[in-house]
């Protein structure tokens, strides 16, 4: 109740300024008057009264004073008085504030940019989707193992039976959590584009109306009898469709199936998963004509479909989650063989799903926590800064407070000014933050199909004002206390100098902590770097320059098998003709990338079932693969085309085997001739061994794996040139369009271009580390410069008297440079403790080197020393020019 | 006439309350009031009656309104709120206790410890 008495009292005093000043003026005159008639009263003339009363009332106008400060009507207007003479004082001094305004603007843009990253990913719901804090996420999650390998998605017949049995929700979706890429026929020519599937109640459960014609109907979605209908991702209506306003009705040949548009989704609704905008969308049971995979609606172990539930008005997610693993029971007992172990999870329904959310966010918080690194070595420089003008200062405060300003009007003065520069600091950051973010995400390998909206919404404004804000006050807090510490007459007195060491101690402390926080961000850049090129250096096994590649899929317009063969014979006899081609050849899926395929294998050609076979991977060749890779034959020989032909019985089968496999199962034996069982191919002979690379990740152990001459549908066409492979791209494109117009590649590029996928966690990591610990570096550079500087300013009547005493120049030198190398090491020694505590985190993302690595820490250690050596040199030959007559006749 | 003593700190907003509280008054009466009661043995100054005043009415212990004084002219009447009698007695109780203390230790003798 108080609080609004007040409220009001003060808002009628600020905004009704006038009233309140009548009133008051009235009420004292009113005093002054009756006091005096009292006094004529008791026999005294009037004017002798008038004297009297006044003279007894006191200061009349300080009276006033207090009386308005009383009602808080002072506030604003004290607000904009200091916030005018802040400005003021900036523009007094404008080089040195616009050297904090851009520190600090580069550590809070940075941040910005960071966190509009966190937003995208982990804060903003699904746009254009209705009550999105009602809907969950379900999982199954396997109980025998732990972590994320536990998490699978649902299939299809688990998905009907959650949706059919559950009590909690209203309804379940389910989309596919992997788009397809499909072959578009327009007009003849085959283009690539996203299609996402989904269940015929996705759009009407997220409350998604169509923008143009109806969205899925349930009846759309029947498995007996699925229809072939499509709505289309808005961008892609617009931008490859010219935005045709006929185009529901009309029909799109999509993977050998023509399918008719019923509608366009809203703008900016992309679906429920982050980074993928999809072209299309279709009913789920569609998948036999998009996928060409007639078992993907029964089987009971492809797990593929991502399901969102929406919650019933006063269920919560606690119950929801019980039913969920009551109805997992259930499924686990009519499925015992395929459902055994398999529980239920629900998660929020997040843009990156519930299971991965823990991964991103490490990332981002490393981010995060290196980025808050640059802030806080920016906020220390600021506050350094503003230590130096507050010692500067000192005169004006004590003059201030002798005119009668009180402890909380100086402080609020100081920290005015220090919001002041932040502020804008936290506008230029906001700039900042608007340009790096796309920067950023152009580091994205461009074989990765995300299109990830980063927007500077409500979330980032609020976190980079509370960041600038917040920034302002720290590093002006300091500044502020120290500055109302001043002792009013001895300053007035002109005897401020003598104080000055005890004061630059703060000084001191702070730049020490900027070095070590610096070292941290240096060892960690350092270490970054150093991994990127050896990431880079790492030989993957195969030639990364001259060859380009193109992942085709002729299967998936509907080709039967013999044509798929016929379609990729003729290609590779096109291909092969190219004049600047040396050799070509396929693989089922490039090393290094996202497929996978493992197996177990025994030795000798009997299919003991049963028994634990030694673990490999198999990649899957044409002949000439090894040639076009560069990829050395060690013994043995390559495939020939006759052995790619299907296997026909159980056995008389070929493979190439990699040299680590050679020597886990035959040591130094002689392995060409020998014969293994790989799953139900039994009796392979080995006919050649190839030297190993790396397959699963750059940073790998050596892995053993098989080659199999077979291929199916999908391949990448691999071409080996002997000029620059970017030349090619276009001709191989033009020669599949030549073989079959109806075939599009879906990741046309070079070797070099692919490999950016492998290595884009380094690099990342690298460039941003790199970038921090360059900018922090320039930072701590100048903050020593500024510490050393105002000591040599302080200490100049002093360094007069030691040199009219005999102190050589040499002396003096030594003595502002060991000042400030004193400073140095002991914020290196923190600094060193410090990093040996913090990069362990690194060192998941590290190739081939320790994070403790003794050469990178020396080397920081040196490099930061003679850095902080050249911020002292130069304040240091200030110092030995000073001239002691001049010095000392300043006093 | 006795000597007159300087107000305690803090003691002044005690006082304009309980002067209030006797019946509306303007600020000079108020200062009056504590005089007559005082019997003149407290000074006061009356410059610092009024941001006083101010202050208390902006917590809401007390209200004002302009009125007519004795010699018809206008003048701000100052009264007590609801908040302010509670005000009133919470510190009336807490200034007694205080000065019970404050008496039990001066009034110590050496043989009592």
């Amino acid at each position: 109740m108080t609080f609004w008495r007040r409220l009001r009292s003060w808002s009628q005093a600020t905004l009704h300024r006038s009233s309140l000043e009548n009133d008051m003026d009235a009420e004292l005159r009113f005093h002054v008057d009756a006091f005096a008639e009292d006094l004529v009263r008791s026999g005294m003339t009037r004017q002798e009264a008038m004297r009297r009363a006044r003279l007894e009332f006191g200061g009349i106008e300080r009276a006033k004073e207090e009386c308005r400060d009383a009602r808080g009507a002072n506030l604003l207007g004290a607000l904009a008085q200091d916030l005018r003479y802040g400005l003021r004082m900036l523009g007094k001094n404008p080089g040195s504030a616009a050297a904090v305004v851009l520190a600090l603007a580069l550590g809070i843009g940075l941040n910005t940019t960071v966190f509009s990253f966190v937003n995208a990913l982990l804060l903003r719901p699904p746009t254009r989707v209705a009550a999105p804090d009602k809907l969950l996420q379900l999982w199954l999650r396997n109980r025998g193992t732990s972590g994320i390998e536990a998490y699978l998605p649902l299939t299809y017949p688990d998905y009907v039976y959650y949706r059919d049995h559950n009590q909690s929700f209203t309804g379940m979706l389910a989309f596919d959590g992997d788009p397809e890429s499909v072959i578009w026929n327009r007009s003849g020519e085959g283009q690539v584009v996203e299609g996402q599937l989904v269940s015929g109640n996705f759009f009407s459960l997220l409350g998604v109306k169509a923008s143009l014609g109806r969205t899925f109907l349930p009846e759309d979605d029947q498995p007996g009898n699925p229809q072939p209908v499509v709505v289309l991702g808005h961008s892609f209506w617009q931008q490859r469709l010219d935005s045709d306003s006929q185009i529901v009705g009309k029909s799109l040949l999509l993977n050998g199936t023509s399918f008719s548009v019923i509608g366009v989704a809203p703008v900016g609704f992309a679906g429920l998963l982050v980074g993928i905008e999809p072209d299309f969308w279709a009913p789920v049971t569609m998948a036999v004509q998009i996928l060409h995979d007639s078992g993907r609606l029964t089987n009971r172990q492809g797990y593929w479909l991502f399901a969102v539930a929406r919650l019933k008005p006063g269920v919560d997610a606690l119950r929801a989650g019980s039913e969920m693993n009551l109805l997992a029971l259930l499924i686990e007992q009519e499925h015992p063989d395929t459902n055994k172990n398999l529980g239920a999870s629900l998660f929020p329904a997040t843009l990156v799903p519930g299971p991965y959310r823990g991964y991103v966010s490490a990332f981002t918080g490393l981010l995060m926590a290196v980025f808050g690194l640059v802030l806080v070595i920016a906020c220390v420089n600021a506050a350094s800064l503003l230590l130096a003008r507050a010692t500067g200062r000192a005169r004006e405060m004590a003059i201030r407070s002798a005119l009668g300003a009180g402890r909380g009007r100086l402080i609020r003065q100081m920290l005015v000014e220090s919001t002041l520069l932040s502020g804008l600091a936290g506008c230029l950051g906001l700039a900042l933050a608007y340009w790096t973010a796309p920067l950023l995400l152009a580091l994205k390998p461009a074989s990765l199909p995300i299109t990830l909206k980063v927007p500077l919404d409500w979330r980032v404004l609020l976190f980079t004002s509370f960041v600038s804000l917040l920034t302002g006050i720290v590093f002006g807090l300091a500044p502020a206390l120290r500055s109302v510490r001043v002792q009013v007459a001895p300053i007035l007195k002109d005897e401020a100098q003598s104080a000055s060491y005890r004061k630059s101690r703060l000084r001191s402390s702070l730049v020490i902590g900027e070095i070590a926080t610096c070292m941290v961000l240096l060892v960690g850049a350092a270490l970054c770097v150093r991994s990127l090129l050896n990431a880079n250096s790492i030989d993957p096994g195969f030639d990364t320059r001259h060859v380009a590649v193109a992942t085709l899929d002729p299967g998936s317009v509907g080709y039967p098998e013999a044509k798929v063969r016929g379609f990729y014979e003729q290609l590779l006899r096109h291909i092969s003709a190219l004049p600047v081609v040396s050799s070509a050849s396929f693989v089922n899926h490039l090393p290094l990338g996202t497929a996978r395929e493992q197996s177990a294998v025994i030795e000798g050609d009997h299919s003991a079932s049963g028994q634990n076979g030694l673990s490999v991977d198999v990649l899957r060749v044409a002949p000439g693969y090894f040639e076009t890779m560069g990829i050395s034959l060690l013994s043995g020989r390559d495939f020939i085309p006759r052995e790619s032909q299907t296997p026909g019985g159980a056995s008389g089968g070929v493979a190439i085997i990699n040299d680590a496999m050679a020597r886990k199962l035959w040591l130094d034996q002689y392995p060409v001739g020998r014969r293994i069982t790989l799953g139900e191919n039994t009796g392979l002979e080995i006919i050649g061994v190839v030297k190993t690379g790396k397959y699963r990740t750059l940073g790998e152990e050596p892995i053993p794996l098989v080659y199999l001459p077979w291929l199916a549908g999908r391949r990448t066409l691999v071409v080996r040139t002997s000029g620059d492979p970017r030349f090619l791209l276009d001709t191989i494109r033009r020669e599949i369009q030549a073989v079959d117009a109806s075939v599009a590649a879906t990741d046309l590029e070079t070797i070099e271009q692919y490999m950016a996928l492998p290595l884009f966690p380094a690099r990342t990591i690298g460039l941003l580390l790199g970038v921090s610990g360059f900018l922090a570096l320039v930072l701590t550079g100048i903050g020593l410069f500024g510490v050393i500087s105002y000591m040599v300013s302080q200490r100049t009547h002093e360094i007069g008297v030691r040199m009219a005493l005999g102190a050589s120049q040499q002396a003096v030198l030594k003595l502002v440079v060991g000042h400030g190398l004193r400073m140095a090491s002991i914020g290196l020694a923190l600094g060193l403790a410090a990093t040996f505590g913090l990069t362990r985190f690194l060192s998941s993302f590290l190739y081939g080197i320790q994070p403790s690595d003794p050469a990178t820490l020396l080397g920081v250690s040196v490099g930061l020393t003679l850095i902080a050596s050249l911020a002292c040199y130069i304040p240091a030959r200030r110092a030995m020019s000073v001239d002691p007559m001049v010095a000392l006749r300043y006093e | 006439m006795d000597k007159q003593l300087d107000l305690l700190q803090g003691t002044l907003d005690m006082l304009i309350l309980k002067a209030i509280s006797l019946g509306p008054l303007h600020g000079y009466g108020i200062l009056l009031r504590i005089q007559q009661i005082s019997k003149d043995r407290l000074e006061i100054q009356q410059g610092s009656l009024y941001p006083a005043l101010y202050r208390l009415e902006h917590q809401g212990w007390i209200a004002s309104e302009w009125g007519e004084s004795e010699n018809k002219r206008k003048a701000k009447y100052y009264r007590l709120t609801a908040a302010g009698k509670r005000r009133l007695q919470a510190e009336t109780e807490n200034w007694n206790s205080m000065a019970d203390v404050i008496a039990g230790i001066l009034g110590t003798k050496p043989e009592e410890i």
